[in-house]
């Protein structure tokens, strides 16, 4: 009988999207257009089971040849010759279907699935199945009948279909929850989106998610804006130097421990160096990450060495990662770096830069959402965050933010600006904004040497300073 | 010249071998699982029996031991084509004439067809 212990999927995020898993005893639908991930979905799925000590009968109708699909299986980490026949076999009922009915084929399932002792039952061939049905009422009964059995004996199932949601399909209304992939072009990139759009009995994470195949078969990466949220942690009251003695003062003591700071500025107007002194006090202690899209390990320790600013060795408390600024998914990218930051236990974060996420980005009306719930699980993981956000303008008072929402979701905002002055260039600091705590305002004079950044006397009203709000 | 009886619970892969067979010359008569084969082989005895191996109802090893267990039909060759299950197969060299791993190349099943059919006396097959 169908009691709520868990089939996990082993498939990395599918289970959280699932709430713990498949429900063991229950039935589902996986539906996709061929060429979704269906097939690799689902062997993922059956070798993992198996891995657990499960036993799989996957059934097929008219399909590629089972040893076609083991070849393309074979570059899959999952996959593992030696199961078959074993563990897991793969049936054909193709003629039964055709010579003897539904009904029939019902009863043959019922029987396999005894005879191999079957914890979880594949079914690869609905749509076939209800070609074969004379009406809609047969294909809801075979569902019905094959779910029944196989909740009777304690056999999960998965139905693959290739029909597509929009169609209205009776069988939907049988089973316990509905899975579909989807492989649709946003710009001039392909996406692969998975969605439940049914979930009986579970609490499924709902929407679209993001989805890679790899050798390793697929990785899903549930969307970050629909996972529970996280707990705050408990790093409340303690204070970390920026690396610049004069800007902790400026900012009443140094930044708060867990809060997140974005510096904003145009290129070369010093965010990265501001980003290097923050790291050059990271240490086994107090670990620093490194999380960038712009600059190689290597360039970014010849930039910290010609502004004389000392970085711990890799193995010395700061790892340093970039990422290329290719086609990235945002999703994996914030699954990735949260990660890490748990992984190396991580205090000083520096991300350079926030646009790296932006341009990843496929649906950008989320971005403010997304960021806002990327800052909330950064500052759960108790680490104190630097981010950097270019701005577009080289040159003037101006300052446009990244989304007009995002400084809510802000603790401190540190502008980097430059103006031209009789034809020099004169960089400036200001602070605009430091949550619960006092700071100075005025924007001061800014150099960028080789003792690192040099933070001057306030500037006068007029270029360089805050334009008038 | 023979008739050949080809277990498969794939379909498009039986149809597939019987046309090749049928070119050779030879009669076909598919079945979808050892069961369905056993009792068709009772009654039309083939020369020669060719099976898959994972299949629903009855695997082609224990199909193979059926046949050989029933002393009117146990002297009937049988070829055993798999994926996966090769070596397994070959465990038991009594059982089958010869043991070919899938995707096997045409050419060399039809030699084994040939040399299991000129095993039995006479050459020709009886009906």
């Amino acid at each position: 009988m169908r009691g709520t212990s868990r089939l996990t999927s082993g498939v990395d995020g599918l289970d959280q999207i699932l709430d713990g898993g498949f429900i063991e005893g229950a039935s589902y639908i996986i539906l996709g257009q061929p060429g979704a991930g269906k097939t690799i979905l689902s062997n993922q799925i059956a070798f993992n089971h198996v891995a657990q000590g499960g036993r799989v009968l996957y059934v097929t109708l008219l399909s590629e040849s089972h040893e076609h699909l083991f070849q393309a299986l074979d570059s899959m980490r999952f996959f593992d010759r030696s199961r078959l026949g074993r563990e897991i076999i793969y049936v054909s009922v193709f003629q039964t279907l055709r010579d003897q009915g539904l009904g029939e084929l019902v009863k043959l399932l019922r029987k396999e699935t005894k005879r191999h002792q079957a914890t979880l039952l594949v079914f690869d061939g609905l749509l076939n199945a209800r070609d074969r049905a004379a009406t809609d009422f047969d294909v809801k009964s075979f569902v019905a009948e094959v779910q029944g059995q196989a909740a009777f004996v304690g056999c999960t199932v998965l139905f693959l279909t290739s029909s597509s949601s929009s169609e209205v399909s009776p069988e939907h209304t049988m089973v316990d929850g509905v899975i579909e992939l989807t492989d649709s072009i946003a710009g001039l990139r392909s996406i692969r989106q998975l969605q439940v759009r049914k979930s009986r009995g579970s609490r499924a994470l709902d929407g679209l998610h993001k989805f890679e195949i790899t050798t390793g078969g697929i990785i899903t990466y549930p969307r970050l804006e629909s996972l529970p949220p996280s707990r705050g942690a408990d790093v409340a009251g303690q204070k970390l130097s920026t690396g610049l003695g004069p800007l902790d003062e400026i900012l009443g003591g140094g930044l708060a421990a867990g809060s997140v700071t974005l510096i904003g500025g145009p290129t070369g107007s010093g965010k990265t160096s501001l980003g290097l002194h923050f790291l050059s006090r990271s240490g086994p202690a107090e670990p620093g990450l490194h999380f960038g899209f712009f600059e190689a390990p290597g360039q970014l320790r010849q930039k910290a060495a010609a502004l004389g600013i000392g970085l711990p060795a890799d193995d010395g408390g700061l790892t340093i990662e970039r990422t290329p600024l290719a086609e990235n998914l945002v999703d994996k990218l914030a699954h990735r770096l949260i990660s890490q930051v748990r992984a190396l236990g991580a205090r000083r974060l520096f991300l350079d830069g926030l646009g790296g996420f932006e341009r990843a980005s496929v649906h950008p009306a989320r971005l403010p959402e997304f960021f806002a719930t990327l800052m909330d699980r950064l500052r759960a993981e108790g680490v104190t965050t630097v981010a950097t956000w270019e701005m577009r303008d080289l040159l003037g008072g101006q300052v446009r933010l990244p989304y007009n929402d995002i400084s809510a979701t802000l603790d401190n905002l540190i502008l980097l600006r430059q103006v031209e002055e009789d034809h020099a260039l004169v960089r400036s600091i200001s602070i605009q904004k430091v949550r619960s705590s006092g700071f100075d305002p005025a924007a001061r004079a800014l150099k960028i040497s080789d003792r690192g950044l040099i933070i001057g006397d306030p500037l006068s009203l007029g270029a360089g300073s805050p334009s008038s709000r | 010249m023979a008739l050949i009886f080809v277990i498969d619970d794939e379909y498009l892969l039986a149809t597939l071998l019987g046309d090749i067979l049928e070119d050779e010359g030879h009669e076909v008569v598919l079945a979808p699982n050892g069961r369905v084969a056993l009792e068709r082989v009772r009654e039309r005895r083939p020369a020669l029996v060719i099976t898959d191996f994972m299949m629903p109802v009855m695997t082609g090893l224990e199909f193979a031991q059926a046949l050989q267990a029933d002393a009117e039909i146990g002297p009937i060759p049988v070829i055993l084509v798999s994926g996966a299950q090769g070596a397994l197969a070959r465990e038991h060299p009594e059982l089958f004439h010869a043991v070919l791993d899938k995707p096997y190349d045409n050419a060399r099943l039809i030699d084994e067809v040939e040399k299991a059919l000129g095993q039995r006396n006479g050459g020709d097959a009886e009906r």
